[in-house]
């Protein structure tokens, strides 16, 4: 059996989202090396599926593509992607982490991410980072500007016909790859693992995301997105410029029957955000937001919203009760409008779900860093160390802390880098004084 | 035998033992492509001349509208289809110029990103 591999680093960043980018660049700057591992087959997290950020409107991954680039091309930082984080125990003053790294089928190291293997497989396959509204094909790069550009082959559907073999120009396919164990040994660890999407599977009123032309917003995002799957705004069901998009505030967060009852405090703004650019590319559409309170809650964001009805973005306050697919595939809302007539409906050609975010990763069996009750990773000191967790040596950033927005995530990634380096400091100062 | 030929032949001989480990899977995913293939042949057929909105397209080929735009989608992002102008609320496809390869060739990602 072949030995496992033993790495060591100063700093183990889990999660190669904006956080745990933010957290490696700023530790590899004060000369620190740095091992980022990302479940994901690109670095770039949420951050890079975006469309815009607010309240700047600014292009999205343009803000990120310069981090995921600094951080390959940074001397101190190692990115592992499509890695399994299978445990991070703490051995005396050292943190062991053992990871899997899955198979690509293709040898990284001699893929050039020309991607004619892509466009040589007969397999199409719906593609999740298109929000399944487009296809990739079995063999595939993830997306356009994803780090790194390296192929792989997507096993489940693939069939074995040889033609990626046959057509890639460095021999990079290799169907008999295995999974490989390797372990990161750190003196400190950055937990930035992120969020998910509510799932709307769960929400019965809803539809269980089975109404044609009921989307989440992570999939409106795609359809904002210049570079999206339709490069414009097109309803799923037939490809019509839809006249009348609604969206639903709440529709996964402040809900005690989805077992979620605090509030994803972005929602309010990212939905805004959508109308807006929604509004700016379908100016004659009419646009509906329907909420229960807006929370407006940063430097600029109440600005932002007051723009957004003065744009002339309808925002109707009522908590919508049932969605039901409607006639010509158009959506009908059931709501208790509760400034205006009380109960009653509304038809949209196409609805986006607000939904609310928890959390990305759960540490249970993997780490023994604590949870909160609503299963983000615990703060010890949330005042004041917001970073700290009850495991020594181990801090957290991000929306693995609980949800937060871009901004908010990325000062805070900048607080765990510094925690950790000062941590580091310690320790070797501790050291230097026992010898 | 030369040792490369001993090498392929002996790649050949474990793609055959994968393939025969993988048998009920491949055969799944065979019949998937072809369906596929009949679907983006039909599609493509409907736009050969005129070019189509989805319901058009939708309506001549017998594929579901969500099924035609998902095709649509993939073949835009591939350089084999292109959207030509708008009809009533819908964009009409049309069938891009020269073959897949020959796209390809001229455009490395051969997609339309336009960031």
């Amino acid at each position: 059996m072949d030995a496992i591999l033993e790495l060591d680093f100063d700093a183990l960043i889990v999660g190669g989202g904006i956080a745990g980018l933010q957290a490696a660049l700023d530790l590899a700057d004060q000369d620190y090396q740095v091992a980022v591992v990302e479940k994901d087959t690109s670095i770039g997290g949420k951050m890079i599926r975006l469309s815009k950020v607010f309240p700047t409107l600014d292009c999205s991954s343009c803000i990120t593509t310069p981090k995921m680039a600094a951080a390959a091309h940074h001397e101190n930082i190692t990115i592992f992607t499509y890695c399994d984080l299978k445990s991070l125990e703490s051995e005396g003053l050292v943190l062991t982490a053992s990871i899997t790294q899955r198979p690509r089928y293709v040898n990284p190291d001699k893929c050039i991410g020309c991607r004619l293997c892509e466009y040589h497989c007969p397999v199409y396959v719906a593609d999740k980072e298109e929000g399944g509204f487009s296809a990739r094909k079995a063999a595939y790069i993830p997306f356009s500007n994803a780090i790194p550009q390296i192929a792989l082959i997507d096993v489940e559907n693939c069939m074995l016909c040889g033609k990626c073999a046959k057509v890639c120009p460095t021999q990079a396919v290799d169907y008999f790859q295995e999974p490989e164990n390797f372990t990161i040994r750190a003196k400190t660890a950055v937990l930035a693992t992120g969020f998910e999407l509510t799932p709307v599977e769960n929400k019965q009123q809803y539809g269980n995301g089975e109404i044609p032309n009921v989307i989440t917003s992570l999939q409106m995002e795609r359809l904002l997105a210049p570079h999206g799957p339709y490069n414009r705004v097109l309803r799923p069901s037939d490809g019509m410029e839809p006249d009348a998009v609604a969206f639903i505030q709440c529709a996964g967060s402040r809900d005690k029957s989805m077992g979620i009852s605090y509030c994803s405090r972005v929602c309010c703004m990212y939905a805004i955000k959508q109308a807006m650019l929604l509004s700016g590319s379908l100016p004659l559409a009419d646009i509906t937001v329907y909420y229960m309170d807006i929370r407006a809650f940063g430097k600029g964001y109440e600005q932002f919203y007051q723009n957004a009805k003065a744009m002339g973005i309808e925002f109707v306050k009522g908590k919508v009760a049932t969605i039901d697919a409607g006639a010509n595939d158009s959506v009908t809302l059931r709501y208790e409008d509760q400034n205006g007539e009380g109960v009653t409906s509304a038809n949209h050609d196409m609805v986006a779900l607000s939904l609310g975010m928890i959390p990305g990763w759960n540490p249970e069996g993997t780490c023994p860093v604590s949870t909160a009750a609503d299963r983000f990773i615990q703060t010890i000191r949330p005042k004041i160390a917001p970073t700290r967790t009850d495991m020594e040596g181990v801090f957290v950033a991000g929306a693995a802390a609980g949800p937060k927005d871009i901004v908010d995530t990325i000062t805070e990634a900048g607080a765990a880098a510094m925690e950790a380096a000062k941590y580091m400091t310690a320790m070797e100062t501790a050291r230097k004084a026992v010898a | 035998m030369s040792q490369t030929e001993k090498q392929k032949k002996e790649q050949k001989a474990a793609m055959k033992r994968l393939r025969q480990e993988r048998k009920q899977k491949i055969k799944d995913i065979a019949a998937t492509v072809k369906t596929q293939k009949e679907a983006v042949k039909a599609i493509k057929e409907q736009l050969q001349n005129h070019g189509g909105t989805v319901p058009q397209i939708a309506r001549e080929t017998g594929i579901s509208a969500d099924k035609v735009l998902w095709y649509i989608a993939a073949l835009k992002k591939y350089g084999e289809i292109s959207e030509a102008e708008k009809d009533g609320g819908y964009f009409r496809y049309i069938l891009s110029e020269g073959s897949p390869e020959e796209i390809f060739n001229g455009q490395p990602d051969g997609s339309q990103d336009t960031k």
